[in-house]
């Protein structure tokens, strides 16, 4: 947990959730495990609001309790990871994703999810029927049937998955009586790590659910609203067999997608778009054969490859063969041949795939900030590991005054290190190698650490900026109630415009101004976000092999 | 040690010159005395933003959901957030903000049970009665929470007469002794004050009951009255 983390981190909270819960996050952040008289004691906040604020905490996922270390008797003890809270800045996508796979139901779905960090099935399915028909015309309504198997959809692909049931501190049964029991939830005795989802066999079941009805929607006339008001009582006493049973969206098949995404496009920007169909075609093959950790997907036959392009791709086999061909040469090593039966057993390279991707990012970086010369020293040193400083300008081409200039600039950068070689075991400094060097994971990890430092100068700057701009804010959002109200209640033109009138036109430029900077910062973050989820999972790759 | 400093030692570095390729003559940057500079200038400008229709809908539902988070009960606020100017309209704004904040119940049982937060009792009160059962509610509730010195004080202020004085006396040393109040209680008791309060319209002090005031103007005859 570096400084810049826990600051995003902290951010993030704020925005969020309050500062109230900032300031119990980033303390239990910062100091690991604790329970929850330690966390009173030191941040000072009252103990009705700390206990607020982690019950916000557990229930978004960030905060996770265990009974104490000391044996049985000891207070819970409470310890939040930085991890789950950077993965906020994530959401717009997982959203974006949601919508572009399983349309505005999904959408929706996922929304609610993120929002309330985990709910009942039936919950959710009733919160996105009421707003699905909110948005739809008069005396139309989204049937909840629908929503369920949008709903379904999402955990059969692994989108959404079960909060696992507590195990250790309290003995609890996460089934209710209605429910299906699965067949016993293991009482394990506490265990030091919390049990990740995935380690529960029924993870991914869906419990019968009872659920009849369509969604409802808020009208403004009396005589539906008090009908409704009776309706609505007896619906939400009902229970729907499936109390206890907590859903949660599942980052990591998200994240899975993403990778999946970033390699065919840029299997898409260097070949061209038939290979990335085909790419696509092997990854959509070995999404459920594949472990999220795996090296390289299961091998594939040609054969196979070729019956499973989709119909519009009708290209003839001899053609198939020649862009596998081509794909095995390319120099980024998507793809590998693997044998020779069944016409050729070709992988996809997971973590080659993602090394370099992630070498291209940190090329660019080198490029934007210090020239493409600077960038030119950097991809030798990738590719030839140790140079000494001659070697450089040979085999860079460029003027030996330049390439000093260039090598110490980016060595005081810390992109690039010096490697000292010794002649002597006395390592005299006249009789020592001096070799440049770049080594490609710290270095991953040293712009990762920038990266999450910028986006928590974006969210300061935004903060900063609303926070100047407070009282003209809050002056137009009263007008625009007003307005709206107005509008309501059918006033005349004239009357719309004195209301208008009140903003002056300074004041809306300043405003214009004040919302241009925003989304600026706000689609920045956007952004910075897509490199760290390139880095992450380089650097998460890397971690698994080793 | 001693043949280091004075001119000899000018340019002694720890390694060799020759081989990291500074040779005699060149001229070194000078040497930095102060940290470099908070925003240095940049030789190279930052490439602009992808801007699409996917990066707009991204930008949409990011400050979407900022704003939905900003209205659920999950968002805790010490206290109201207060406006630059108090308005008037704020009395009645406070108690909305804290009703969404009690309507959430998270699952109790996959939270520990020392997080349950029991509910203050609530509902509208006008009789003194009924005030002061639940002051004596909210004292068994706060009795949990503060120190005995405080519990004496408390029990000693409601054995008094239950006049209005003792009962701002009690309200006002329990502001004194908590850090933060909860938003609820805070925002009942104030309500309670000034409702109590708003059933008389004058402070009681100015209020005169005119015993005096017939006294006073028979005595001095010689004032003119105006």
């Amino acid at each position: 947990m570096t400084a810049q983390e826990v600051r995003l981190c902290g951010l993030l909270l704020r925005e969020h959730f309050g500062e109230v819960v900032e300031k119990v996050g980033t303390h239990l952040l910062k100091g690991g495990a604790q329970n929850l008289r330690t966390i009173i004691h030191e941040t000072g906040i009252s103990l009705d609001l700390v206990k607020k604020s982690l019950c916000v905490l557990v229930q978004h996922g960030a905060c996770v309790f265990r009974s104490g270390r000391k044996g049985a008797g000891s207070p819970t003890e409470y310890q939040t990871c930085c991890d789950r809270i950077l993965r906020i800045l994530r959401y717009p996508r997982y959203i974006y994703t949601a919508k572009t796979l399983y349309g505005d139901t999904g959408e929706l779905i996922i929304e609610e999810l993120l929002q309330r960090g985990h709910m009942t099935m039936s919950g959710t399915i009733k919160t996105v029927a009421d707003r699905l028909t909110q948005n739809m015309e008069e005396g139309r309504s989204m049937d909840y049937s629908e929503v369920s198997s949008a709903f379904f959809r999402l955990v059969e692909t692994h989108f959404l998955q079960r909060c696992p049931p507590l195990a250790g501190a309290e003995p609890k049964d996460s089934a209710t009586p209605a429910a299906p029991a699965p067949p016993g939830t293991p009482a394990a005795p506490v265990s030091t790590a919390p049990p990740t989802p995935e380690s529960f066999p029924d993870c991914y079941k869906v419990p019968h659910v009872t659920l009849v009805g369509r969604g409802k929607r808020q009208l403004a006339s009396e005589d539906g609203e008090d009908q409704r008001n009776a309706k609505k009582a007896k619906m939400d006493s009902q229970t729907h067999g499936d109390e206890g049973i907590c859903w949660q969206v599942n980052f990591e098949r998200f994240h899975l997608h993403f990778r999946d995404q970033a390699i065919i496009s840029a299997v898409a920007n260097k070949l061209d778009q038939t290979s990335s169909e085909i790419v696509r075609t092997m990854l959509r093959m070995s999404e459920v054969t594949t472990s999220p950790t795996a090296t390289c997907t299961k091998p594939l036959s040609a054969n196979e490859i070729f019956r499973s392009l989709p119909t519009s791709y009708n290209i003839p086999r001899p053609i198939l063969d020649q862009y596998l061909t081509l794909l095995i040469d390319d120099p980024m090593e998507f793809v590998g041949k693997a044998g020779e039966s069944g016409g050729g057993m070709y992988v996809v390279n997971m973590h080659r795939a993602l090394a370099n991707l992630a070498r291209a990012t940190l090329e660019s970086v080198v490029q934007e900030r210090f020239g493409s010369r600077s960038a030119r020293i950097f991809r030798l040193l990738l590719r030839k590991r140790h140079l000494e400083q001659k070697q450089v300008e040979d085999f860079a081409m460029i003027p030996a005054k330049e390439a000093k200039d260039m090598l110490y600039t980016l060595l005081s950068q810390n992109l690039v290190q010096l490697q000292e070689i010794p002649k002597t075991p006395d390592y005299a400094p006249s009789r020592t190698f001096y070799l440049y060097t770049v080594n490609q994971l710290p270095t991953a990890r040293m712009l990762l650490q920038n990266c999450y430092k910028t986006v928590a100068n974006l969210v300061e700057r935004r903060l900063f900026e609303s926070k100047e701009s407070k009282r003209l804010l809050e002056k137009s959002q009263r007008i625009e109630a007003i307005l709206a109200s107005l509008q309501a209640s059918g006033a005349e033109p004239e009357q719309l415009t004195e209301v208008e009138e009140m903003i002056t036109a300074p004041e809306k430029q300043q405003l214009e101004a004040l919302r241009l900077h925003i989304n600026k910062l706000d689609s920045a973050e956007n952004q910075v976000d897509e490199t760290i989820f390139l880095l992450e999972s380089y650097i998460n790759s890397t971690a698994s092999t080793s | 040690m001693a043949g280091r400093g004075g001119g000899r030692g000018r340019r002694m570095m720890t390694f060799s010159v020759e081989a990291v390729g500074i040779t005699r003559g060149d001229s070194l940057p000078p040497s930095i005395q102060q940290p470099t500079p908070l925003f240095p200038v940049m030789e190279q400008k930052p490439l602009p933003l992808t801007a699409g229709e996917e990066e707009e809908y991204l930008l949409a539902l990011k400050q979407e959901f900022r704003g939905a988070m900003k209205s659920l009960p999950c968002f805790i606020q010490p206290t109201a957030a207060h406006r630059d100017v108090e308005r008037y309209s704020d009395k009645y704004h406070s108690s909305e903000q804290t009703e969404a904040l009690t309507d959430w119940t998270p699952d109790w049982k996959r939270l520990p049970k020392e997080l349950r937060v029991k509910k203050p009792p609530r509902g509208g009160v006008s009789a003194a009665v009924s005030r002061s059962d639940k002051l004596q509610s909210g004292q068994k509730k706060k009795k949990v929470k503060e120190k005995e010195e405080v519990l004496l004080k408390l029990e000693t202020l409601q054995k008094k007469e239950e006049g209005q004085s003792s009962e701002d006396e009690e309200e006002e040393g329990e502001e004194k002794k908590k850090k933060q109040e909860e938003e609820e209680a805070e925002g009942e008791e104030e309500y309670d004050e000034e409702e109590f309060e708003e059933e008389t319209d004058y402070v009681m002090s100015y209020f005169d009951n005119g015993e005096e005031f017939g006294g006073d103007s028979d005595d001095n005859m010689d004032e003119a009255i105006y």
